[in-house]
């Protein structure tokens, strides 16, 4: 299956080029120009990395992480950061942002950081499972509960 | 400075850093354009193109001047947010080093090589950053008004005895180095430079069998 991606970032060309080159490596990516869009589109599909622009007007990259993680507990999250606010990128990390990236970016590296996000969001997700299968084995009518 | 100086100051800071993130957006957007360009080369055929060698190689050309309008407007936010604290902590390495990289355009007019030498230890001090690298530049320039081409200017940060130190130490090309030197703490711009060592708290002065400018510079300056 392909690793899905929520590319958000406010310069259309960027987020759209980059997209594109994304999707060459055979990944499925959605783009979003803004946090509230980015809102609206995990609301309907679960992405697997949301690479998270850092300053975007309306909702900016702190408040929109924030909000993924309310609902999306499990996407991992990029920011990406330009001169001047990597702060906010490290303050996005103590509140659940996997790790950020300086703009422009060096693809190998985006891509390193975007599997090391994947394998942390799927050893995250297998242990859910098997918590929940020991659940099931030790107490099969819980389910119902 | 005064208070109005220092609004001016900060609002120059303020717009200028701005302006790097527009353009740091822009190199993004090439980067991108170029790095796809380079993709779609890669997954077509060599008899397809003919001339894919020629793209690729002006595309590493496109690449390495991203890279380079990089590294400027990163230099350049880094000093757009210098007022932003003010005194502030420093570090006199990080101080030289940034000072060679916005001047260096300065030096390579008169085909002057610019140079920081490194301190092996952190040389940190709580100073005014605009300030500092003012009296900096102030140095490199009356150096470069005496110097003749092809000279070499090195910035040497450094604690001895509890002093902080820069040194602004250049070689010439020609035997005449004694006669810059004493014509340096009589230029115009010398006065220049003392005064804003004195809002510093420090001292300028020469040091002609070194061949260097000293800026003195206490560890910490209060207000």
């Amino acid at each position: 299956m392909k690793k899905r991606i929520l590319l958000v970032d406010d310069e259309k060309e960027f987020a759209d080029t980059l997209s594109e080159r994304l999707r060459t490596r055979d990944f499925d990516v959605t783009t979003a120009y803004s946090g509230d869009e980015a809102l609206e589109k995990l609301k309907e599909y679960n992405y697997d990395v949301t690479i998270l622009d850092v300053q975007m007007p309306g909702l900016n990259g702190i408040d929109a992480l924030r909000e993924i993680k309310k609902l999306k507990p499990l996407t991992e999250v990029l920011m990406l950061t330009g001169h001047g606010t990597v702060e906010t990128a490290i303050e996005g990390m103590k509140i659940g942002a996997y790790d950020f990236l300086m703009k422009p970016c060096e693809m190998d590296v985006l891509l390193s950081k975007i599997n090391n996000a994947y394998e942390r969001k799927y050893k995250h997700e297998e242990r859910i499972r098997k918590a929940f299968t020991e659940k099931l084995s030790t107490s099969p009518m819980s389910v119902f509960k | 400075m005064n208070k109005c100086a220092e609004k001016e100051v900060a609002f120059f800071g303020k717009i200028t850093a701005g302006i790097t993130h527009e353009i740091n957006n822009v190199l993004a957007i090439i980067k991108e354009s170029s790095g796809l360009l380079e993709d779609i080369l890669a997954i077509t055929e060599e008899d397809a193109f003919p001339h894919k060698d020629r793209f690729k190689k002006i595309l590493n050309r496109i690449s390495g001047q991203i890279q380079r309008g990089n590294d400027i407007t990163t230099n350049l936010n880094r000093f757009a947010h210098s007022p932003d604290y003010s005194p502030a902590s420093v570090d006199l390495n990080e101080v030289a080093e940034q000072m060679v990289l916005l001047a260096s355009r300065f030096a390579r007019l008169k085909n002057v090589i610019l140079k920081a030498g490194h301190h092996d230890e952190s040389v940190i001090i709580k100073t005014h950053p605009v300030a500092l690298q003012m009296a900096l530049f102030e140095s490199i320039e009356i150096i470069l008004d005496l110097i003749t081409s092809r000279g070499k200017i090195i910035l040497f940060p450094r604690k001895t005895d509890n002093q902080y130190v820069v040194g602004v130490h250049f070689e010439d090309t020609t035997p005449d180095d004694i006669v810059i030197m004493q014509s340096i703490s009589s230029c115009d711009r010398w006065e220049s430079l003392e005064k804003t060592m004195v809002y510093l708290g420090g001292t300028a002065e020469t040091d002609d069998s070194a061949l260097e400018i000293l800026l003195y510079l206490p560890n910490s300056i209060d207000k």
